[in-house]
């Protein structure tokens, strides 16, 4: 059996009165890619923000590699985020560094390592995103698909032991949604954990191996993508990708 | 809530112990002359004075240096003659100087000063040494209308501020509206403008400046005058039955010798030398040294009042609720009082415990005032940078100091650069305050040259110049930078 990297025991997220997660529970194993689908207020965005404690659960437990998580102090979980590679829907680069700046700045500064290292390091990760010859421009001077693998990248260099991806191609003008689908492709066979929040049906199908249907603040229906699409166990997802397969 | 009760209650303590710290030194005073023995220590005794009133004390300039000369000012000589030390010359406004002499930042005061019964509350008077009269200075033009005091009902006159003379002009001239003008040489030139009918000036001091501007004549001011008004005598802190005995000595040794009528005519022999060359460009060092005071005070104010700022902001976004409020408080204060009044109270204030040279009092000043400013401008920016930015860095594991250092701050800084760069050009004019504790800065030349050539609107047209290329010269360094910042 694979070894468990994330486990969420009755995760519970409130804002006031209002319950964004209710009682969730799952877990991610090595090398698993699980996509999570869901129609926009469903709390998959907020859901996986939890995974690495950017929103703090009101209830519940989440934990990493056997660690919870909820119990750890802001420092430790400065320490814990190494392990975690988070890639946002609005590539959050950072304007006011190159592109190979943005790379370096975790590993040198959180893991220690030597700028000529680091660069290397850098280097080969534009390498495999395609970038290479951007590590000089600004992101300011990138388009929305190369920001968004330059983003990938950066998560990378921390060598995480699992990705987080949220919604990586909404923001994204439809021709350049295929290069940033392509990076995480690759990433997939490279044996990555992955969890990717996403509206790519397409992906979901092909690649992962798990589709867990969020609606109503919690998880419905957790099955292969094979079972998933072909037959629905709940009425909700049924809805769900009927109305997806219209458009 | 407990903790900021706590808080305002610590607060009050500091205040209380710092109100009262004034008081101990005087007890202390009954025992035995602190000021005496601390001069003697020292080997030096510290004159204050605000010398613009010739011939009493004013400036002059020799080998481009400018030195106080005047009666008060030979009178102070032979006192620490006497003494058997040296003398040390710290000049202020006039209306510092009681407030010098209460916090030990001068041990004496001779500045024509009368011993009124007032001002003898709160400090000690030596021996009458000088008796002179009061007088008004009118235009020439008006000789026909103005012929003393009576003649001033319902107009108006001028003085200079917490002197004898405007009490005098408020309490014997009915209905008169009196303005209190802090310096001679501005006296002269609000009677010259126009912008009152006459100025109420001891005698000598009113026949000096006669003498040097044609378009002004004195006349008898006609006043009903007691010995506290006519005389001049020495002030110094309060119990000090010591430093009070040997000026005294002194003050009878002058009498007895008449040199008093000596002095006055050295001062006048200064007075003709400054007349003779009024032009601008031959008081061009002392617009230079001002200037170099002004650029001082402004670079290290914007240094430390970013540092301050900086500071505040960090500590007012921290997660102690403590640190917060006391960052908002610090900041809601400053903003809420004048810069003239924190300028005092750092110097005169702190000055009780550390006695603070005027120009390092005027630097902290400053910017603590900034750092108030900068600090919201600072929040500001660190607010304005998307939330994003601050999620990306966290997840990548970056700790809350390098997440500022190396992704918020800049970005910040850049958003904010044009709203900092205001700042900091006010700072250059703002600080033009500390003129009033003596720090030699351009505000402060401008009235030294003002009194030392009698002209009134140059000085003014030449430093308000001077201002405006030291404000425009960093207005276009900003420019530049922020051209820099937008293209990398």
């Amino acid at each position: 059996m694979a070894k468990e990297i994330i486990k969420i025991e009755n995760l519970t997220k409130k804002y006031g009165k209002n319950t964004i997660l209710k009682d969730i529970s799952a877990e991610v194993k090595d090398g698993d890619i699980i996509s999570v689908i869901g129609p926009s207020g469903a709390g998959k965005s907020t859901f996986l923000r939890c995974l690495t404690l950017l929103e703090k659960p009101t209830a519940g437990v989440v934990s990493l590699e056997g660690e919870d998580l909820t119990k750890k102090t802001q420092k430790e979980i400065e320490h814990v985020r190494e392990k975690v590679g988070m890639v946002f829907q609005n590539f959050n680069l950072f304007p006011n560094m190159t592109v190979l700046k943005n790379i370096t700045l975790a590993p040198i500064r959180v893991k220690g390592l030597s700028e000529a290292k680091a660069n290397q390091q850098a280097l080969s990760l534009l390498d495999q995103v395609g970038l290479s010859d951007k590590a000089e421009a600004y992101p300011d001077n990138l388009s929305g698909g190369q920001r968004q693998r330059v983003a990938i990248a950066r998560a990378l260099a921390m060598k995480p032991d699992v990705m987080l991806f949220d919604e990586p191609t909404s923001a994204l003008d439809p021709e350049m949604v295929g290069e940033v689908l392509d990076v995480m492709r690759q990433l997939a066979k490279s044996g990555m954990t992955m969890v990717v929040v996403t509206h790519e049906m397409g992906f979901a199908q092909s690649v992962s191996n798990q589709i867990w249907f969020m609606e109503n603040a919690g998880i419905q229906e957790k099955s292969t993508p094979e079972e998933f699409f072909s037959n629905p166990k709940t009425d909700r997802a049924k809805e769900f990708l009927s109305k997806i397969l219209v458009k | 809530m407990k903790k900021i009760y706590k808080f305002i209650m610590l607060a009050l303590l500091a205040i209380t112990v710092f109100a009262t710290s004034g008081f101990t030194t005087s007890i202390k005073a009954d025992q035995k002359d602190v000021t005496y023995d601390r001069i003697m220590k020292r080997g030096y005794i510290v004159l204050g004075t605000s010398p613009d009133y010739a011939p009493y004390e004013f400036q002059t300039t020799s080998n481009n240096k400018s030195k106080d000369v005047g009666m008060d000012i030979s009178v102070a000589k032979d006192i620490a003659d006497d003494l058997g030390v040296k003398l040390k010359i710290k000049n202020m406004d006039f209306d510092s100087l009681l407030v010098a002499l209460q916090t030990g930042k001068v041990d004496m005061v001779l500045s024509g000063m009368n011993p009124s019964a007032a001002r003898r509350k709160s400090v000690d008077f030596s021996d009458v040494y000088y008796k002179g009269g009061q007088s008004i200075l009118i235009n020439k033009k008006d000789a026909g209308i103005y012929k003393n005091k009576d003649s001033f009902k319902h107009k108006k006159i001028a003085a200079q501020t917490g002197s004898i003379q405007y009490n005098l002009a408020k309490k014997q001239i009915d209905g008169a509206k009196v303005s209190g003008i802090q310096k001679g040489a501005d006296l002269i030139l609000a009677l010259q403008t126009n912008k009152v009918e006459g100025v109420v000036m001891e005698k000598p001091t009113a026949e000096a400046y006669a003498a040097n501007n044609s378009g002004i004549k004195v006349i008898q001011g006609g006043f009903t005058l007691n010995d506290d008004e006519t005389s001049t005598a020495v002030a110094m802190p309060k119990n000090s039955p010591v430093l009070r005995k040997k000026i005294n000595t002194t003050i009878s040794k002058i009498k007895a010798k008449n040199l008093l009528p000596q002095y006055l005519k050295e001062a006048g022999t200064y007075l003709k030398g400054n007349t003779v060359n009024t032009s601008m460009i031959h008081y061009w060092k002392y617009f230079a040294m001002g200037v170099g005071y002004t650029i001082l005070i402004s670079i290290l104010g914007v240094i430390f009042g970013f540092i301050t700022g900086t500071l505040l902001a960090l500590l007012r976004l921290s997660d102690n609720k403590v640190l917060r409020g006391l960052s908002a408080a610090y900041v809601e204060f400053v903003r809420g009082t004048p810069l003239m009044v924190q300028l005092m109270f750092v110097y005169f204030g702190l000055g009780l415990f550390v006695n603070l040279p005027a120009l390092t009092a005027g630097i902290i000043a400053v910017s603590l005032n900034s750092g108030a400013y900068v600090a919201e401008v600072i929040r500001g920016g660190i607010n304005s940078v998307d939330d994003g930015q601050r999620e990306a860095a966290e997840s990548l594991g970056l700790n809350k100091r390098d997440r500022m250092r190396f992704v918020i701050m800049p970005q910040a800084l850049k958003n904010i650069w044009p709203a900092l760069g205001n700042e900091f050009i006010s700072l250059i004019k703002e600080s033009s305050i500390v003129s009033i504790i003596g720090v030699t800065d351009l505000i402060y030349q401008l009235k030294i040259v003002q009194s030392d050539t009698y002209r009134g609107v140059a000085p003014i047209v030449v430093a308000m110049i001077l201002y405006f290329v030291m404000t425009f010269s960093l207005s276009r360094l900003l420019k530049f930078y922020e051209r820099k910042f937008n293209n990398g």
